[in-house]
């Protein structure tokens, strides 16, 4: 039920994102875009380890050691996050960069005016 | 209108494939045979009460070691991409100058308070990524945004990049020589059991994990610093 | 009861933090948004840790230390984001008939 509540979040999130980049035409905001996609997915990932009843993946008070098997959420997708997450974050300074870049060679911020590229 | 119909199609098209997931996703009841054996390896073998941590920098250290390559080439790549402006608005620059701008009183008091919490903050974080929930990524995040907050009280700061960067290679390499060391000492590459295991949930234990957390805030700290500064004019 | 009180306190918070989202697409200009944006979902944060607070009595202090935080980071960095916009000259919505800022610096540089 909890999993499948935060999957249903998280690909909601990713069409946003799509429809988002589809949309609009100034780069600032096809760039959130492609951020809301990264923060969809990472909760798509997530949302997939989900045991049911489960915990965090932590030993401490709450959940002992011999028990850990039991009730520990799957590591593995939390571990694949936290570098995604980061991974996401330098695509994103890479993708403001070339946004200036952009911004500095044409004056605007619409996507309309850089055509050279298209056929 | 072509374009709208377009986009219509292809969201109602993925739409339906994502309706298709959560329709067939059945939730698990026990773990899957490779998160069952590290949930039980980790506090046994590592001696590291956070599961998700010492598979970050054990078991899957490769890709730790990836990710901070990775980071390094968008510092880099975002120096190369921003560099000549910088150059080039110079000369244009000089001429023009506004009067230096002062932050606003309300960002500098809060800068003086926020600044030795996130400190603090960033430093808990990074020291108890085998205890509880944390790392090194999560630390050195916190610590850039301090960085980022001290630049908006004083927007005229200088930030010594030399200084940054040798930091940030220094611990690079320091983080592939704890991994070397686990490669001639212990059982592979950056194999944690270099340093002694210690008392489960104390705070020096778990191998060389603390200190791997530590290469890496500092790392990511320093990194996203230099990445935040290049963005400036 | 005392978990009622606290998740009647969540919804509170969670329909704040709606107006909040509301507010941001509705308004007319950057200024009223970030305007809207940083108040509704300040109060609204808050009061959703209020509420947690209730559901969890042993984490009470843990979560003032956080509200704190919240009510000290928040407003600094909308603050800083307004001043920069209107150093930018970002355009006021033509409904706005004052400009504090303004009258305050000419004031300030009438008197200096």
């Amino acid at each position: 039920m909890i999993s499948t509540v935060v999957l249903t979040t998280g690909l909601t999130l990713l069409l946003i994102g799509l429809w988002g980049i589809l949309r609009h035409r100034n780069i600032l905001r096809i760039v959130i875009a492609f951020s809301l996609i990264g923060t969809g997915t990472h909760i798509v990932i997530v949302a997939i380890g989900y045991v049911e009843n489960g915990t965090a993946a932590i030993i401490d008070r709450g959940l002992s050691a011999a028990e850990a098997p039991m009730r520990a959420v799957d590591p593995i997708p939390s571990a694949l996050t936290v570098t995604a997450i980061v991974i996401g974050l330098a695509v994103t300074a890479i993708m403001l960069a070339f946004a200036i870049r952009l911004y500095e060679a044409k004056k605007t911020l619409s996507i309309d005016a850089f055509t050279e590229s298209k056929w | 209108m072509i374009r709208r119909a377009g986009i219509a199609l292809a969201i109602t098209l993925f739409g339906l494939m994502f309706a298709g997931l959560v329709l067939h996703h059945v939730e698990r009841r026990t773990l899957p045979p490779l998160g069952k054996r590290y949930v039980e390896l980790v506090p046994q073998e590592l001696g590291a009460a956070n599961v998700v941590t010492g598979i970050l920098l054990t078991y899957r250290g490769f890709d730790t070691l990836g990710e901070v390559a990775v980071l390094f080439m968008v510092a880099a790549g975002v120096g190369l991409v921003l560099d000549k402006r910088g150059r080039r608005n110079e000369g244009q620059r000089r001429g023009t100058r506004s009067p230096p701008r002062q932050a606003s009183e309300i960002v500098r008091t809060g800068a003086q308070i926020l600044l030795p919490l996130l400190a603090i903050f960033a430093a808990y974080i990074i020291m108890h990524g085998h205890l509880s929930a944390g790392g090194g990524f999560q630390g050195g995040a916190v610590l850039a945004s301090g960085l980022v907050l001290s630049l908006f009280a004083d927007p005229q700061q200088r930030l010594d990049q030399r200084f940054l960067s040798r930091t940030e290679s220094a611990a690079g390499v320091l983080f592939v020589l704890v991994g070397v060391a686990g490669l001639l000492f212990a059982g592979g590459f950056l194999d944690s059991r270099v340093l002694p295991l210690g008392q489960f949930g104390a705070f020096f234990s778990a191998g060389s994990i603390p200190v791997l957390s530590v290469l890496l805030g500092i790392k990511v700290g320093c990194e996203l610093s230099v990445i935040i500064d290049r963005f400036r004019t | 009861m005392l978990e009622l009180i606290g998740s009647l306190v969540i919804l509170v918070g969670a329909a704040f933090n709606f107006s909040a989202g509301l507010g941001m697409l509705r308004m007319p200009d950057a200024y009223t948004r970030m305007q809207a944006g940083t108040k509704a979902s300040t109060l609204g944060n808050a009061l959703v840790l209020m509420g947690i607070a209730c559901l969890h009595p042993e984490w009470t202090l843990k979560l003032l230390l956080v509200i704190y935080f919240v009510l000290m980071t928040n407003p600094i960095s909308s603050h800083a984001l307004a001043r920069a916009a209107y150093r930018s000259q970002v355009p006021m919505t033509p409904q706005a008939t004052v400009d504090a800022l303004r009258d305050a610096r000419e004031q300030s540089r009438g008197e200096a």
